[in-house]
C-alpha cells in the first residue's frame, strides 16, 4: 500500500461506500430484533419512560417469566409455554413426514419412472402453487370427517399435505443428477427398492434434507392461518397464542411480556438456520469436493 | 454347449431397432470384448446380459440356464461400471461388502472376503476411505473389488478405463489382463478402444448400429476381417483401402492399381480360388501399414515380397517406427519402415509389398472376397 495508484484509491473510496450502505441497511433491518430484545428485558416503568431505543437500565427476566408460565391468554393465565409445546407436538411430526414422503417421491419419480411420471410430478408440483386460502373451507371439511378438527393431529396433517409438494419438488430436483448408475450398481448387488433408497440415495442426501428442513420447519412453526383456522383452544400453535396473549386486555399493555413472547416464539427457527445452515454449507462443501 | 451363448438377440425401443439380432457363444475362461463405434448397441447388450435392459427378442444362456427373466440380482453376474457408481456414503469397505451384505452373507465372512479381495487389487489401506477420498484409479480398483468379491460366474465390464487419463489407462489395462489370466474368469467387456480390445480380449465381437459384423480372435479380426468396416475399425493407423482390378497376367492372378504414370500389378496369394471370378472387375484392396516396408525389414523368406518404386510424400516418425506416407491409385498409404530409414519427402523409394497379408474387399457389399477354407491352410498352401 507505499504507492496506491488512483486507480487503487478510486476502487478503496468505492468499497468504502459499498460498505457503509449495506451497514445501513444492516443496521435498518437489525432495528426492530433490537428493540424486541431490549424491551424484553425492560420493566414497564421503564419501557412507559419512553426511549425505545435505549438500553434497559435495569435488566429483568420477569417479562420471560410471565411470557413462558403466567401471562393470561384469553381467560387463562398459564402463559405460553403449552402452545410452544403444541407448535413442536406438530412441526417434528408434520416436517418429518412431508420430508420423506417428498424425499420417496423424489427417488420413484426419478429412479423407477413409470407411465405419466411427468403428469404426476406436474400435478404435485401444481400443489405449490395453490394458496393458502383457497383450501380452508375444504380442508376444515375433511378435518371434521376424519374427528380431528381442533387438534394438533389435524394440523400435523394439513401441513403434511400442504407440505409434499414442495418436498417432492426439491427431492426430485436433486435426485434427478443422482446417477441411475448407482441404483443399477445397487441391483446387481441384490438391494431392493427401499434397500437402494435408504442404504444408497437418503444418505447421499444430507444437503437437499437441510434445505427441506429448514423450509418446512419455519413454514409450519410460523404458520398462522391454517392455526387460527383449525385449532383454536389448548392445541393451538405458539403463533396463534402470541397473537391471542397481545389481543388479551387487562388494562396496561404489557410491551415487554409481548415482546418475550414473541420472542419465544421466534427462537426456535433461528435455531434451526443457525444449526442446519451450517450441515448446509458443510454439505455443499463436500459436494463441490467430490467434483 | 457354450458357457455364455447370446442366442439371436433382439432390442427395440420403440420404432427404433438397437440390436438386430446379434449371435455370440463363448466358453467359459474366455474374454469377450464388444467393440464398435457409439450407437453400435454395444452397452445396450451388456445392460442386457445384466439384466438391467430387457430383451425384446431372442434368448440368453448362462452355463445352460436361460436367465431372459432372471432379476439382476440372481444370474451371479456382477458389473463394473463406467462412472464406477460407488455408492459415496458408504467407506470402502462398505462398497464391496455391500453385495455380500444384501445377500446375508455373516459379518465375519463378508470382512475376511473384502479383505482378500482389498489384498487383489492392494487397497487394503483405503478400505476406511470414502470414494470422495480416493484419486480415479483408486475408485476403478474399488469397482471391481466390488465386482470381484462375489465370485461371480461372469463379470461384465462397461467402458472401465474411460474415465482414466492415457498412462493409467495403460496400466488398469494390464492389471485387467493379469487378473484375468490369474482368477481364469469369464468377462465382457465393452469399449469402443480398439487397442484395449486387441490387447485384452481371447474373442472379439465387432459391432456397427445393432448388427454383430465378427466375432473372433483378436488375430482374425485383425489379420483375416469379415469387412471393410471391422478392416477400418482395428488397428490404427488404420488398414490401408485401395482401389484396384484384378487382372489375370500370363496365367497370375495380380491386382493392379494405376498409380501416377505406371501401374502396379500386387500379385494374389490369398483366396485366389474366390478372386478367380472376379476377373477383370474392380476390388478393393487392404493392406496393413505393418505389410508395406522398405525391402530391407521384408520377409524374403517366403517369397510373398513383392517390391515397388513409389514417392514418398510424408513422413512420420514415432520413435519406435517410421511412418512413411505414399500414394496408391487415388489413396494415401501408410507404410512402416524401420526408424532411421534415410528419406525425404519428395524422393522415391522402394517399398516392400507382404501381399500374404493383403484382403480384398467386394465394393458394392464391402463384404471380404475369401475363399470357403480357413484362413491357415490357405496360407500353408501359398507358403
Amino acid at each position: 500500500m507505499s504507492a496506491a495508484s488512483p486507480a487503487a484509491r478510486r476502487g478503496a473510496a468505492t468499497r468504502a461506500v459499498l460498505y457503509a450502505i449495506l451497514l445501513v441497511f444492516a443496521v435498518i433491518y437489525l432495528m426492530p430484533l433490537y428493540v424486541m430484545l431490549t424491551t424484553s428485558f425492560k420493566t414497564l416503568e421503564e419501557i412507559h419512560q419512553g426511549n425505545m431505543l435505549a438500553l434497559p437500565g435495569e435488566w429483568t427476566l420477569a417479562p420471560w417469566r410471565e411470557a413462558w408460565g403466567s401471562a393470561c391468554i384469553g381467560l387463562e393465565c398459564n402463559g405460553v409455554h403449552g402452545y410452544f409445546f403444541n407448535s413442536i407436538k406438530i412441526v417434528v411430526p408434520a416436517v418429518l413426514i412431508s420430508g420423506l414422503l417428498g424425499a420417496f417421491n423424489g427417488y420413484v419419480l426419478t429412479k423407477w419412472k413409470f407411465r405419466g411420471h411427468k403428469v404426476v410430478f406436474g400435478l404435485i408440483l401444481f400443489s405449490c402453487f395453490i394458496p393458502f386460502q383457497i383450501i380452508l373451507l375444504p380442508m376444515a371439511r375433511v378435518l371434521g370427517l376424519l374427528h380431528l378438527a381442533n387438534s394438533t393431529g389435524g394440523l400435523v396433517l394439513v401441513h403434511i399435505v400442504y407440505g409434499i409438494g414442495f418436498t417432492t419438488l426439491f427431492f426430485r430436483n436433486f435426485y434427478a443428477s443422482f446417477p441411475d448408475e448407482l441404483v443399477r450398481a445397487a441391483q446387481l448387488d441384490g438391494a431392493g427398492f427401499f434397500t437402494i433408497f435408504f442404504r444408497i440415495l437418503l444418505p447421499a442426501s444430507v444437503p437437499i434434507i437441510v434445505v427441506t428442513i429448514i423450509w418446512q420447519f419455519t413454514n409450519v412453526w410460523n404458520d398462522f392461518l391454517f392455526g387460527v383456522s383449525f385449532a383454536s383452544g389448548d392445541s393451538a400453535p405458539i403463533t396463534v397464542a402470541l397473537n391471542n396473549l397481545v389481543n388479551s386486555s387487562t388494562g396496561v399493555k404489557a410491551y415487554n411480556v409481548n415482546m418475550a413472547a414473541a420472542m419465544v416464539a421466534a427462537v426456535p427457527t433461528l435455531i434451526v438456520y443457525i444449526l442446519a445452515g451450517k450441515y448446509f454449507l458443510r454439505g455443499l462443501m463436500s459436494g463441490s469436493v467430490k467434483g | 454347449m457354450s458357457f455364455l451363448h447370446i442366442n439371436n438377440v433382439h432390442k427395440r425401443f420403440g420404432e427404433t431397432h438397437v440390436l438386430k439380432g446379434v449371435d455370440i457363444a463363448i466358453e467359459q475362461g474366455d474374454f469377450l470384448v464388444l467393440v464398435g463405434p457409439s450407437g453400435c448397441g454395444k452397452s445396450t447388450l451388456l445392460n442386457m446380459i445384466a439384466g438391467l435392459d430387457s430383451i425384446s427378442e431372442g434368448e440368453l444362456l448362462l452355463d445352460g440356464r436361460c436367465i431372459n427373466d432372471v432379476h439382476p440380482s440372481r444370474r451371479d453376474i456382477a458389473m463394473v461400471f463406467q462412472s464406477y457408481a460407488l455408492y459415496p456414503s458408504m467407506t470402502v469397505a462398505g462398497n464391496i461388502g455391500f453385495g455380500l451384505e444384501m445377500r446375508k452373507v455373516p459379518r465375519k465372512e463378508r470382512r475376511e472376503a473384502v479383505d482378500r479381495v482389498a489384498k487383489l487389487l492392494q487397497i487394503e489401506n483405503l478400505l476406511d476411505r470414502k470414494p470422495g477420498q480416493l484419486s480415479g484409479g483408486q475408485r476403478q480398483r474399488v469397482a471391481m473389488g466390488r465386482a470381484l468379491v462375489r465370485d461371480p460366474q461372469l463379470f461384465l465390464f462397461d467402458e472401465p478405463l474411460s474415465n482414466l487419463d492415457a498412462k493409467l489407462r495403460v496400466d488398469m489395462r494390464s492389471e485387467i489382463k493379469q487378473l484375468h489370466q490369474r482368477l481364469k474368469t469369464t468377462i465382457v467387456y465393452v469399449t469402443h478402444d480398439q487397442v484395449e480390445a486387441m490387447t485384452l480380449a481371447t474373442r472379439i465381437a465387432v459391432m456397427r448400429v445393432g448388427e454383430l459384423q465378427q466375432l473372433g480372435t483378436p488375430h482374425e479380426v485383425y489379420d483375416d476381417p469379415n469387412n471393410l468396416f471391422v478392416a477400418g475399425f482395428m488397428g490404427s493407423p488404420s488398414m490401408n483401402l485401395v482401389k484396384a482390378r484384378i487382372v489375370e497376367h500370363d496365367g497370375v492372378l495380380v491386382a493392379q492399381v494405376a498409380t501416377g504414370d505406371t501401374t502396379l500389378a500386387l500379385p494374389i496369394v490369398r483366396d485366389r480360388e474366390a478372386l478367380s471370378d472376379w476377373c477383370g472387375r474392380d476390388v478393393i484392396l487392404g493392406l496393413r501399414p505393418e505389410a508395406i516396408t522398405d525391402p530391407a525389414s521384408a520377409n524374403h523368406r517366403d517369397g510373398n515380397i513383392h517390391e515397388a518404386e513409389l514417392p514418398v510424400d510424408l513422413i512420420e516418425p514415432t520413435g519406435a517406427d517410421l511412418y512413411v506416407v505414399t500414394t496408391l491409385g487415388d489413396a494415401s498409404v501408410n507404410a512402416r519402415m524401420r526408424p532411421g530409414t534415410p528419406l525425404r519427402p519428395g524422393e522415391r523409394t522402394r517399398f516392400a509389398f507382404d501381399v500374404s497379408r493383403m484382403v480384398v474387399f467386394d465394393p458394392e457389399s464391402e463384404r471380404r472376397i475369401r475363399d470357403e477354407q480357413v484362413v491357415d491352410s490357405a496360407l500353408e498352401e501359398t507358403a
